[in-house]
């Protein structure tokens, strides 16, 4: 038999139950793996030694207390992304509304000149600071839904495509292993969503911080930024059901993998460009001087949708998906990844509790 | 209203029986409670801000952001050790002697370095390891097979040993 693994080795310093079976009658009879065993378990001791510390003695109360009352940890936007987080409510509605303000978001900064229709991807670092910024900007106007979003589950992809005005939901060609069968379409009718900027509102909020507004362009107060999404289509894989008294959360399944596909976000602005509305935003205190630079970095801002990463938890690359250029999130620890892309006037989304490089298959190979 | 009450009953479940593993993991890095205490609370908070309590893999993101975080923290923050170890010293380990307390400083000192120098994958495996996690935590939370633990553990301690030695020579 071969000499044994350094890892395996290693284990067996770790746990005397590794030392069991063929593995252990080797090292019984090999005087060279009983020599690296020490020399293992020596290395492993030593760093132990190394890495210690004096143990952090906490009180826990305090503790989340201190959590619960620190203000970041209200959710951003006031709203969760219900695709980490099922409760009780539809899942999917949530969804739309966490879409359309991550939208309102990152469309004002994309779009340059008053219409904004993006042809393709890029990403922008983005930290919980940022976020937090970005969130004040509700004191800033009123966010009102000029088209209510209409969601449905359906059981087949005709009807889902009916919902969603005749867009096709995108076929997965084949499914990786371990990814339930079990399918649940979805459709959404295009929805609208105006967010109207008050002069008024901003200062109040401004001084209620202690803080005082960046010099406004002439025309902001009551100029409008009007987000359209959708309409869209997608299927859900997993099971989605909840339980019978809809309280329990722990029994709700997370979605393994959502493949959708919906028609790219437009933005609209009145009074002032997109480009003033941008430059305001980012002129605002709390934003990040990596975050500005970022955006302003980004070629072609006009035709360019961007999605905000969160540098500390998720990576980004860029990919090349059914030819064109896309981004690839997350990682093959199959906690989560997502593929987005933009093609012939859709966006495109594969995402889920999946390897990376299972995402990117069912990508390219999506129909 | 039931949910909402449900989900923040969740986190706190969860806030009770991760949050002294989060200190810990931190607290190995950086060798500060105060900072490990401050590393950890960020950590929650960020994931109360966009995950379920519930959700089956909220510990194993617990400890990986715990790991990363403070590794960060401690590129981020050299400059500062000095106190923090002092600080450190003065609060754990007031019966040592003073020549004890100069060695075990300086190691802490140099061992601390050599993790910042380290790529974060093998850091991280390092660091949680030290902490208690057993080989299934460790591999959950970095995502690989638990088979890879041993092999991983193993070519960690040799790049921490050659870092630390580097430390010292240099």
């Amino acid at each position: 038999m071969a000499h044994l693994a350094d890892g395996t080795l290693r284990r067996m310093v770790d746990d005397p139950d590794a030392k069991v079976g063929a593995d252990a009658a080797h090292l019984e009879s090999c005087a060279e793996c009983q020599a690296r065993f020490e020399a293992v378990s020596d290395d492993a001791r030593s760093i132990s030694a190394l890495l210690a510390v004096p143990e952090a003695r906490v009180d826990v109360g305090r503790a989340f207390a201190t959590v619960m009352g620190a203000p970041q940890a209200r959710p951003a936007l006031g709203l969760r992304l219900p695709f980490f987080r099922p409760s009780a409510r539809p899942l999917t509605l949530a969804f739309v509304a966490a879409v359309a303000a991550a939208a309102l978001v990152v469309v004002a900064f994309a779009a340059n000149g008053f219409f904004f229709k993006p042809t393709t991807v890029k990403t922008v670092p983005i930290t919980v600071a940022d976020i937090e910024a970005l969130s004040q900007l509700a004191n800033y106007g009123t966010l009102t839904w000029t088209k209510q979003p209409e969601l449905q589950a359906t059981t087949s992809a005709a009807d889902a495509a009916a919902i969603a005005g005749g867009l096709q939901p995108p076929v997965v060609a084949k499914l990786p292993a371990g990814v339930s069968t079990t399918v649940t379409y979805g459709g959404m009718s295009e929805a609208q969503a105006t967010f109207t900027f008050s002069a008024a509102k901003a200062a109040a909020s401004a001084a209620a911080q202690g803080k005082t507004l960046p010099t406004m362009p002439a025309e902001m107060d009551g100029a409008t930024l009007t987000i359209t999404v959708g309409p869209a289509v997608g299927e859900v894989y997993g099971n989605l059901s909840n339980p019978a008294n809809g309280a329990d959360t722990n029994t709700i399944n997370l979605p393994q993998l959502i493949v959708a596909r919906s028609a790219a976000p437009q933005a609209t602005a009145t009074k002032v460009s997109l480009t003033q509305f941008e430059d305001y935003i980012l002129a605002q205190p709390g934003i990040s001087d990596q975050l500005k630079n970022a955006i302003k970095a980004i070629g072609d801002p006009s035709t360019t949708l961007l999605i905000p990463v969160p540098v500390q938890y998720a990576t980004s690359a860029q990919v090349t998906v059914q030819g064109v250029e896309g981004v690839a999130l997350g990682d093959n620890t199959g906690v989560g990844s997502g593929v987005v892309w933009v093609k012939n006037g859709s966006v495109y989304v594969v995402a889920g509790s999946i390897k990376q490089s299972d995402a990117l298959d069912i990508a390219n190979n999506l129909k | 209203m039931t949910a909402v009450r449900t989900d923040d009953d969740a986190f706190e479940a969860l806030f009770t029986s991760e949050y002294g593993r989060v200190v810990g993991i931190a607290n190995r890095v950086l060798a500060d409670q105060h900072e490990a205490e401050d590393v950890a609370q960020e950590v929650f908070i960020d994931f109360h801000r966009l995950h379920s309590a519930s959700a089956d893999y909220a510990p194993a993101w617990l400890h990986r952001a715990a790991a990363h975080a403070s590794l960060n923290r401690l590129r981020g923050a050299r400059r500062r050790q000095k106190r923090e170890f002092a600080q450190a010293i003065e609060e754990g380990e007031r019966t040592l002697d003073p020549q004890k307390q100069v060695e075990m400083d300086e190691d802490r000192r140099r061992v601390r370095e050599a993790l910042g120098r380290m790529a974060p994958k093998p850091a991280a495996v390092l660091v949680l390891r030290a902490s208690g996690l057993s080989y299934a935590e460790v591999a959950q939370a970095l995502g690989v097979g638990i088979s890879q633990i041993g092999t991983l553990l193993r070519r960690a301690e040799e790049t921490l040993r050659k870092e630390v030695t580097r430390g010292t020579s240099s």
